[in-house]
């Protein structure tokens, strides 16, 4: 039989049953992100330089690190630890992204973005941007929904 | 809160630092600190030029560009028809000869990308990039 305490802890993790899905989603997509990219930096630091947002020098120093950034973010989201840390660092991460590819379509640049190496090399503009709105779109919904939760 | 966030991002960072120093340290000898390409793989039209007939023109743009207007001789060569104008390329390819690679300007990078399969996927040797690409050729000519 159910006490007041047990209905009351069914009642304030249940809610959070469906974000702990978007964590994961969301964790999954950065994690494997960044560990397509850790085992070709020399092509990623040929992406990054496509974008002619930052020298050739930057760009290596970028290809090394955001990768690994991805994956700890990713991990930080599922075992919610430093949770909102991360979130602040994946949300950063992908408006930079989206302006950045926002940038180079309005420049005319003819590039691949290489969000996802090799799997991303023929996607279009808008699929890529549909990508990263629907990451943001989903990284806004944890922060609201963190509001109101303590982490784990 | 705030300094919490901020505190976490950080610990996030500096954790990311470490196999980020260390995959640096890894492939030290596999990436150029000055360039996209190792200035070895890149070749000015001038020395293209310089080449003479010892040269093979590959155009990395799109048809539709190819078509419009080329380097004189030049076969195309593209991604999006990798499988289908490669065997035509090879045709004509020959060992000894250079192959210069070339697409819109200097921000394309569908010369480097081709170039590398050139080198990785058809294992041919003495592949070049063409600095500033079908621009820099038009500028020459």
């Amino acid at each position: 039989m159910s006490g007041p305490s047990t209905l009351n802890v069914q009642l304030s993790t249940r809610p959070q049953f469906p974000w702990r899905i978007v964590d994961v989603i969301v964790a999954g997509i950065f994690i494997y992100a960044g560990a397509i990219k850790t085992l070709d930096p020399v092509q990623f630091a040929s992406d990054i330089d496509n974008y002619k947002i930052v020298p050739w020098p930057v760009s290596v120093v970028l290809a090394f690190y955001l990768p690994w950034l991805e994956i700890f973010c990713g991990f930080a989201l599922v075992v919610r630890l430093l949770y909102r840390g991360a979130l602040s660092i994946s949300t950063a991460l992908i408006l930079t992204f989206t302006f950045a590819t926002v940038a180079a379509k309005v420049r005319g640049l003819d590039i691949t973005c290489g969000c996802f190496g090799h799997a991303s090399q023929h996607w279009s503009f808008p699929a890529h941007l549909a990508t990263n709105l629907g990451i943001l779109a989903a990284l806004l919904a944890l922060w609201v929904s963190n509001r109101s939760a303590k982490p784990l | 809160m705030t300094s919490s966030l901020v505190r976490q991002a950080l610990i996030l960072a500096a954790l990311a630092l470490l196999p980020g120093v260390g995959e640096a340290i890894y492939f030290r000898h596999k990436i150029s600190w000055q360039s996209a390409i190792p200035p070895s793989e890149l070749v000015t039209v001038a020395q293209a030029h310089a080449w003479g007939e010892n040269v093979i023109w590959v155009d990395a743009r799109p048809d539709e560009e190819f078509a419009h207007d080329h380097v004189p001789g030049a076969l195309s060569l593209n991604e999006d028809r990798w499988n289908e104008l490669l065997p035509q390329f090879l045709a004509v390819w020959s060992p000894g000869r250079k192959i210069v690679v070339y697409c819109s300007s200097l921000s394309c990078n569908a010369s480097l990308e081709i170039a590398v399969r050139l080198r990785k996927e058809a294992q041919l040797p003495d592949v070049f990039v063409l600095e500033g690409g079908w621009e820099a050729w038009l500028k020459r000519k």
